[in-house]
Parts: structure tokens; sequence; C-alpha cells
């Protein structure tokens, strides 16, 4: 039927950026579930994963539920202690300007996430469904694949699309083995990490806002994984046009520092902000991850005064992640890990690695730090190794609490963590689901009762 | 019983659902963020209802009277549900009015409020079937299938996955007459859904007796068409009105 050229309604095109978050978030959440119920690892020892978050406790099944969640405890605090020392220890290099370490140390992170971590997965799948493949086919393959990734989240001008797979990949790589963890110890640990989150970010001397705030003061960018989704362009600027006028922007952006809109910049953008952002360049869909020095993360386009503190909160959560990371990647270098044998060299690169929190990008996107892509995936693989109506309802709750809190986020312009309220939305359902929606809706069902 | 074959039963259920889906809802991003904030009111509203009956489950299942109350209980609780979804949907309609006078585009137009009414019926539809029927699938990824006593001439995940299928009907479409009922103030359309809702709940009851669904399921795709005939009217109707 022809169609009158109608104008647009408003409908079709609001709330494209949350949607364009949300997107990959999901599909983390379901490669991590499809992961977690092929490779259904009861038949693998979980003492087989020691890690940072196990130096206190490791639990055994013949534990009683007090001793579990006391031990379950003790390892979160340590693993809570072990974050928060290496955030501190991030802080100071950024002070100290050693940006170029931390780039490099962020590099061979997501080397070695790709590379062992994922090779130990990839190892897993093979024996499991007795793939026929060769080592050196495997290992040309994951090497490329490893090197690759190393490029994608380093470089700049990788196609979105691939930079933004490799993070997603990651993302649900970590995650995996961190499912891998005792079920008490994970569940607090989610909690710790979800208060964590909230008062690194929102407390006058937490580490992440220190952090934000000492990048927004030099204008400069946080080397870190984020995951920045596309901006949501509205017919401007081609490729060129977007490079071109990049310099106009810093520029701009030196000029934007004078005003006394500076002070005020503690604020995440508020994605309706992004209107504005029409008739700038900033729609320049550079996606590409902070992380590359590139994108001036203030990468301001008129009203960016507040990306920057965006992006900068932005990073603050990826440096939280990192130290994550290096507990994860703790076990790949050596499996019989000692806390105190762990050099500070090990610990410190991963925090470059994940970002938690959200922002504003520099084109008015939202930027979600990988730390988040995380620790939801683990959320859902841990639900989805009790069953899969608490998946659906774990996935649910996620997803209510970030859009929650990207609506604090347009709310209050400020860094937010992005942790504490999915988080703790979806600890709560999977417990009332788990004690409550499971006997009732089985009860029904198989008495064919439906409503 | 293999993968082909719980992904099969999955589809019985969900596959409309997904056409739907793919070729309206996915087009628009608002309709998508509908969705699945509607899934997951239902499942609040799921939760809650579980909530209040957790004492009294497990129920004796040889005699149907708990069950009829359980049911009239969680489906007269949805119906109060879906009153106030009409008055948030309001309130949702004049901040979108008063956005779109706010960047010069047109207001809502009749057809952008059918799709989020539908886009908020489908949101319930596929919770239902989700939590009723995807999540008890499990096992029919396995290498074997499972037949309910009571009904014993098809597997149980067919019969769930059928049902499942009414219900997803009557939900989404139900959504679509309701709120059309509210915008109009016709009293027909705003008994017409709860009505039916009940009835087919019910209907479900005489699955409780040997060899009922046999004629269950039939009665409650009768009135799925019903519901889906008297929302095609009601949208033809209104469509051509103007």
């Amino acid at each position: 039927m022809a169609q009158t050229s109608r104008p647009t309604s408003v409908l079709d095109s609001l709330g494209e950026e949350i949607v364009r978050i949300v997107t990959p978030v999901s599909i983390c959440m379901f490669l991590v579930v499809i992961l977690v119920s092929v490779l259904d690892s009861s038949s693998s020892s979980p003492t087989s994963v020691s890690s940072m978050a196990t130096i206190a406790y490791s639990e055994a099944d013949s534990d009683s539920d007090w001793d579990k969640f006391v031990g379950a405890l003790w390892n979160s605090l340590a693993f809570v202690a072990v974050v928060t020392a290496v955030t501190f220890v991030l802080v100071l290099l950024f002070y100290l300007r050693c940006t170029r370490f931390l780039k490099l140390y962020m590099g061979f992170s997501a080397f070695v996430v790709l590379g062992f971590l994922g090779g130990e997965i990839s190892l897993f799948l093979i024996q499991d469904f007795s793939i026929p493949v060769d080592c050196v086919t495997f290992f040309v393959v994951l090497f490329n694949f490893a090197v690759v990734g190393v490029l994608a989240v380093f470089v700049s001008k990788m196609a979105i699309f691939v930079t933004q797979g490799y993070l997603v990949v990651i993302g649900m790589l970590v995650a995996y083995w961190f499912t891998m963890l005792p079920e008490w110890t994970t569940w607090v640990l989610l909690v710790a990490m979800a208060l964590y989150d909230l008062a690194a970010v929102l407390l006058p001397m937490g580490p992440l806002r220190l952090l934000v705030e000492l990048a927004i003061s030099r204008d400069e960018d946080i080397p870190a994984l984020v995951y920045e989704a596309r901006p949501v362009t509205h017919g401007d600027s081609g490729h060129e046009g977007g490079v071109v006028q990049r310099r106009v922007w810093r520029e701009r952006r030196n000029s934007a520092h004078d005003p006394t809109e500076v002070p005020n910049v503690n604020s995440m953008v508020n994605p309706a902000l992004h209107g504005n952002s029409n008739n700038d360049p900033t729609s320049y869909a550079n996606t590409t991850s902070v992380a590359n020095g590139n994108t001036s993360p203030g990468s301001l386009s008129v009203n960016s005064v507040h990306n920057v503190t965006n992006s900068v909160a932005a990073q603050e959560r990826l440096s939280q992640d990192s130290e994550e990371k290096s507990e994860l990647s703790a076990p790949l270098i050596d499996h019989r890990i000692n806390v105190g044998s762990q050099g500070h060299g090990d610990t410190i690169p991963s925090e470059n690695l994940v970002l938690e929190g959200m922002g504003l990008g520099s084109s008015g996107a939202i930027k979600l730090g990988l730390g988040d892509f995380i620790f939801y995936s683990v959320l859902v693989g841990r639900a989805a190794m009790y069953d899969f109506m608490t998946v659906y309802a774990c996935y649910l709750a996620i997803i209510a609490g970030l859009g929650i809190t990207l609506m604090l986020l347009a709310f209050y312009q400020k860094a937010l963590p992005a942790l504490p309220v999915s988080v703790l939305l979806g600890v709560v359902f999977y417990i009332l689901t788990r004690l409550l929606l499971e006997i009732f809706v089985v009860q029904l069902a198989s008495n064919l009762l439906m409503f | 019983m293999t993968v082909e074959a719980g992904i099969g039963y999955a589809l019985i259920a969900l596959g409309p659902s997904l056409a739907l889906f793919v070729s309206v809802v996915s087009k628009k991003p608002f309709l998508i963020l509908t969705l699945l904030s509607s899934t997951l009111l239902w499942l609040i509203s799921l939760i809650v209802l579980s909530g209040l009956w957790r004492a009294f489950l497990p129920l004796n299942s040889t005699t149907w009277w708990p069950y009829a109350i359980l049911i009239i209980s969680s489906v007269g609780f949805q119906e109060g549900l879906r009153i106030f979804l009409w008055r948030a949907y309001k309130r949702l309609e004049d901040i979108l009015d008063a956005f779109a006078d706010r960047v010069s585009k047109p207001r809502l137009f009749l057809t952008d409020k059918m799709q989020i009414a539908l886009a908020g019926g489908l949101g319930h539809g596929v919770a239902h079937a989700v939590f009723f029927c995807l999540s008890l699938l499990t096992p029919a990824f396995g290498p074997a299938t499972f037949f309910n006593d009571r009904c014993s001439k098809m597997p149980f995940f067919l019969v769930s996955a059928l049902i499942a299928l009414a219900f997803v009907t009557i939900h989404t479409f139900s959504m679509v007459i309701a709120f059309n009922g509210y915008a109009e103030q016709n009293k027909v359309d705003q008994v017409f859904v709860p009505v039916v809702h009940m009835v087919a709940a019910l209907m479900t009851l005489v699955n409780f007796a040997s060899g009922g669904c046999l004629v269950g399921i039939p009665l409650l795709y009768v009135m799925a068409i019903l519901t889906l005939m008297h929302c095609g009217k009601m949208v033809w109707r209104r469509l051509t009105q103007n």
C-alpha cells in the first residue's frame, strides 16, 4: 500500500540509545548462559579455580550453609580489598602520568584474556564436542584472534562492529571464568562489588571518583576498556567530516575550558543532551573505545563539557574492573596462586581492562564499562546454573536496573555506578524466583493450568 | 527429545510473537523498551501472586476447586494491573506528546498508540510463554520426552506449548482491545477483555479431568480466535473511521 509521506512520528527514534546499550549487554548475557549450559561443569572440579576470590576460604560441599556464608564473606572482603588497593595504585600511576605504561598494560591484558582464557574455553568446547582440530591450526587461529582483538581495543581505526564484538567477547570470557567460582562466594562477591562500586564512585575519597576528577582536570583520557554504543546520528557528518572537525573540537574544547561550566562537569551526560549534538560533528560515528588516546575523552561536543566528566567517570570504573581482571589473569599465569607472590606488575594492568559505570561518550553515545558487562553476565550465568526460570527473571531484573540507572544518569548528570541497582535487583529477583515463583509455576503448569 | 525438538516446542509457543517482534516492534526502539517493561511487570505480578499463595502450596492435585480459587484470584489481580497500566500509559502519552511538541514533531498517531498497546500486550504474552512454557522446556532438549497422566496422547511439552500459544494470542490482542476500550470509553471492549481472560483461564481447569485436554485446548483456541477477530474488527473500524 502506498504510504503518503507523512512526517515521522516521535516514536520512531525515541529510546534508541538505550536499546543500543541493552542489545550488547543482552548478547553478552545470552552467550554466557549458552556457554554455562553447554559446558555443564558439574564434572570439572570447582577446586581448579583458585584465584584471588577464593584465597580466604574455598567452599567444600560438606560445609554447613552458615559456614559457607561466612567463608564467602571473607572471600569477598579479601577481593574487594585487593580491588581497592589496585585501583588506588592505578590512580597513582595516572597521577604520575604513566599513561603509556597503562595503555600497554591494557593491551597486554586484552591479549591474555583473549589468548589464554579464550583458549581454555575453546579447549573445553573442543573436548565436549570432540571437534577434530590439530594443535598447530588451533594455535595459529587463537593467536590471530587474540592479536586482532588487541588491535581492536587499542587502535581507533577498526570497524566499529569489530571493536564492539571483541569487547563483548572479552566480557563474556571473563564472566565465564567468574562463574566457575563456588556458589556462595559468587553471590556474596556480586553484592560486595555492587556496594564497592557505589562507594568508590560516590564517596568523595573513592578511588574512581578521584580518577575521574584527575582526568577531567587534566582534560585527558583514561586508558581503559569501555563499551561505547554507536551514537545516534542525525544524518550529519560522514567519516571524513568527522575527522576534519575533530580538530575543531579540540580547539573548541580548550576554549570551553575557560567558562565556569567546567566545575560542574562532574556529571554524566544526559542522553537527552545528545539531541543538541545534532549540529556538531561529534555525531561522527567513531565509537571506538575510549581506550585509545585518539578520542579525546571529553571529546567534547558543544555541550560535551559534561562528556568529559562522563568519560572520566567511565574510566574510573575501568580501573576498578581491571583489578578483577588481574585476579582473573592470575589463574592463567599460575594456578597455584599465592596472593603474596603476585607482584604489583601483575595486578595493576587488569585495572585498565574494564570499566564499570556509565558515562556519555564524546559523541553523545552512552558508554558502559566492561566490568558492568562482566558482572551482569556472571549473575545471569550463575542463575543459569540453577534453572532457566531464574535466568529469565534475573535478565529482566538486570535490564530494569540498567534502565533505572540510565534514567538516573539523565536526571543527575553525574558519574554513576551501573552495578548497584542492577545487581541488587538481580539478586533479589533470583531469591524470590527460587523461593516463591518456581513452585507456584511448576504446580500450575504441570497440571496444565495456565492463566 | 533432542535439541531440534526443544527448539521446535519453543517456536510453537513463541513463533508468532517472534514474527510480530521482528516486523513491528524491532523497528522502533521505544516499542522494544515497552515490551521489556511490560514483561517485567507481568513477572512482578506473578511473583506477588506466588508470594501470596506460597503458604498454601503445594496443593493437593486431586481436588480442582483450590486451583479454581487460585486462578480466579490471579486473573483478577492481573486485570487490576491492566487498569493500572492504562493509567501509566495515559501519563506516558502526555509526556510523549509534550516531547513531540518540544521537538516540533507531530503528536502520536492512532497507529502509534495501537503499536504501543500491541507491544505491551506482546510483552505480557511473551512473559506468559517464557515462564509457563519455556522454563519447563529444559528437559525437552535431552534424549527423552515426558507425558502427563491426564493428557497422555501428546507429549507434555507439546501440550504446554499449544496452550502457551493460545494465551500469547489472547494476551497480545487483549491489550490492544483494552486500551482502545478505555480510550473510547467503550463499555463492551472494557468488559470483553477481563471476561475473556477469566473464561480462558477457567477453561484450562478442564485439563484437570482425565483426557480433558482434548476438549480444553480446542475451546481455548476458540477464545483466542474470538479475541483476534474482535481486535481485528475494532482496529478496522477505528482506522477507517478517520
